[in-house]
């Protein structure tokens, strides 16, 4: 059911985004006219060297996974042998600790489920082009996981902070990122998430996070953040 | 008597501001500015302190001192023909006299050679600590009476510096000099707007980690939040009575106008669109709002009547992007960001005939802010990859760049100009 609510969303911010459209036909006639030996070579050495990256990011977020983990075992064991020295039973429910069988329905520690690596919920952050705000549908998947994740624990709250690159105006681009995180707030209360849950904010161009004067930087600062309150970092 | 205001709990910060003067007016008035008699016992040289805003302005050309000595310091000493002989055409004399109780008594005269006859003459009865500011309103005296508009050398301009992860409020003399930190916070500091009696300032910090507009009180440092409502609180604007400010809130959705009282009270919003509407600036009557909105697709430079009694009129055509409106103080034109060939610069735009003039060619300029008499545009740029301020006058000719000796510059606004409250005695 929640699909068909995510395909008509996905309808709807498509229709109200006409360079989107124009984006995507770019793309089209550039696969079909411009497809040399040289391009596919620096694609693929492109696409090697991001999986590189991102296999070393999950390797760094497995380690502390990892690391995590035997805290948590090391702090039950300091546990249970305190209780031993008090000498009685040592009788209590069991809380569902486990990381999941793989099939997706994780229970237990929702901070746990955030944080592991490879998952679409640890993906956090939704990029723009140049004083646009629509949302692109490679994100759709992301908005649907955390929309998802928020429905199932509706204890937790997400800050949206909407981001601009420094050109232009500051005040204009402080507006503009409040719309690039309202567009965000927006697409998880289509998707049924409450309202209290979900805090749009803007820090405009006054926070970025890439300071080159060129595009890969700028295209880095047009983004929007989600941040879980909370969330153990 | 000059009142001078001291900023209470600001600190002094040894960053001193260095004007550079790049380029100059078409026709440049002369004027010769002798010592002052009796000036260099005291650190702060009166006559030179006059003679460097003229140059500053760019619309002056100072002469040559001579050869004669003494200079002359009261009016039966000039020997206007052998001021004539000089070249000098506008001749500016002075004199420092110690008073028993402390005070000293400045008293300056401007001739005009040719006619020897006296074009401006006032004396001032102040404290040793008042004489740079005694300076500056001699500069503003002999400017107006030469130009013909008020001078704005005793003003006060406010900008940010970002220093690391910290941000400082400042406040510095018109020149420059006397730089205080009003204000620091490790979170980011845009938008001040002084209020129309100089009294104070309205900005928008993130220091709670979002956008709310506070009001400080300059000479208190006292300081209180004018809008802390849900979502973003930005780009105040004072209205010329100074009563009530024009702010941009997104508590109701996207970002939209409002205007609400200085003390915070009686918010109500008077732009209605589905799209971004912010940075509004009122007309110096009062009646309009200047403002940037996206409403047409990108973001434009719109006029709406205070009371909403119209629907907005768009106001550029030219080019996907002008924004940051700032009318000029006699409400005939407008400045504002044009991009223009992947630049953003200062552009001003007449009102009734629609004609645009691009001022600036920085990369990046921001926040154009004008001088009180409307002659001079002071906004922010950067040089070697560090934010600074510069400045340009209306008519595009004189350029300066004002440079810190570290961190980078933004956000200026420039102060309004002050009546004194003093007593001066044309002689």
């Amino acid at each position: 059911m929640s699909k068909v609510v995510i395909a008509f969303c996905l309808v709807f911010l498509v229709a109200g985004c006409a360079s989107t459209e124009q984006q995507v036909a770019g793309v089209e006639e550039r696969t079909l006219f411009d497809e040399t030996q040289a391009r596919e070579q620096e694609e693929f050495d492109r696409a090697q060297a991001e999986q590189a990256e991102k296999d070393a990011q999950i390797r760094r977020e497995q380690d502390e996974l990892n690391r995590q983990l035997e805290e948590q075992r090391q702090r039950e064991l300091d546990l249970i042998d305190a209780e031993i020295e008090v000498d009685e039973p040592d009788i209590r429910p069991l809380t569902d600790s486990s990381l999941g069988d793989g099939d997706g329905q994780l229970q237990g520690d929702p901070w746990m489920q955030l944080g592991e690596p490879g998952s679409a919920l640890a993906q956090r952050s939704i990029y723009y082009d140049f004083d646009r705000y629509d949302i692109g549908d490679e994100y759709v998947p992301l908005i649907e996981a955390h929309a998802d994740f928020l429905l199932q624990n509706p204890g937790l709250k997400i800050i949206v902070q909407g981001n601009c690159d420094d050109r232009g105006s500051r005040e204009y681009n402080l507006a503009l990122g409040q719309r690039r995180a309202e567009s965000v707030k927006r697409a998880m209360l289509l998707l049924g998430v409450s309202d209290d849950q979900i805090e749009s904010v803007s820090f405009g161009a006054e926070k970025p996070v890439a300071f080159g004067q060129d595009e890969e930087s700028w295209a880095q600062n047009r983004r929007s953040d989600i941040v879980y309150v909370g969330e153990p970092q | 008597m000059i009142t001078v205001l001291t900023l209470f709990g600001a600190q002094p910060c040894r960053a001193q501001l260095t004007i550079d003067v790049i380029g100059g007016g078409a026709s440049q008035v002369p004027i010769t500015v002798l010592p002052f008699g009796g000036e260099h016992r005291y650190d702060q040289l009166i006559s030179q302190i006059v003679s460097a805003d003229l140059r500053r302005s760019g619309l002056f050309r100072l002469g040559s001192l001579g050869r004669a000595r003494p200079f002359p310091t009261q009016a039966g000493e000039v020997d206007f023909a052998y001021w004539r002989n000089e070249g000098a055409q506008n001749l500016v004399i002075g004199k420092l006299t110690d008073r028993a109780d402390g005070h000293v008594d400045v008293r300056f005269r401007m001739f005009d050679v040719g006619a020897k006859s006296q074009l401006v003459g006032f004396s001032f009865l102040v404290e040793v600590a008042q004489l740079r500011v005694t300076a500056h309103k001699v500069a503003d005296l002999i400017y107006e009476k030469l130009t013909g508009d008020a001078g704005v050398f005793s003003t006060k301009i406010s900008y940010v510096v970002k220093r690391g992860e910290t941000f400082e409020l400042q406040v510095a003399d018109a020149d420059g000099f006397n730089p205080q930190i009003v204000h620091r916070y490790k979170e980011p500091i845009i938008s001040p707007q002084w209020s129309p009696d100089g009294q104070r300032i309205a900005y928008v910090s993130f220091e709670q980690r979002k956008a709310i507009v506070y009001i400080l009180a300059v000479y208190d440092g006292s300081r209180k939040v004018l809008a802390s409502f849900e979502g973003s609180n930005s780009a105040p604007a004072w209205s010329p009575d100074g009563k009530r400010l024009a702010i941009t809130l997104t508590k109701d959705g996207v970002s939209q106008l409002y205007l609400i009282n200085s003390d915070g009270s009686g918010v109500y919003r008077i732009s209605y669109s589905q799209s971004i509407d912010t940075e509004p600036n009122f007309s110096p009557d009062g009646r309009h709002l200047l403002f940037t909105s996206d409403r047409a697709g990108s973001p434009q430079i719109y006029r709406m009547r205070v009371d909403g009694s119209d629907d907005p009129r768009r106001m550029t055509f030219e080019g996907g992007y002008n924004v940051t409106p700032r009318y000029s103080p006699d409400g005939k034109s407008f400045v504002f960001i044009h991009r223009y060939r992947g630049r953003f610069n200062v552009a001003v735009q007449n009102i009734s005939t629609r004609q645009v003039q691009l001022l600036t060619s920085g990369r990046l300029d921001q926040s154009p802010t004008f001088a009180p008499n409307g002659k001079m545009i002071l906004y922010a740029s950067e040089y070697k990859g560090r934010g600074i301020l510069a400045a340009v006058s209306s008519d595009g000719r004189v350029k300066q760049r004002i440079t810190a000796q570290a961190g980078d510059i933004r956000e200026p606004a420039w102060g309004p100009l002050l009546n004194n409250h003093q007593k001066e005695s044309p002689k």
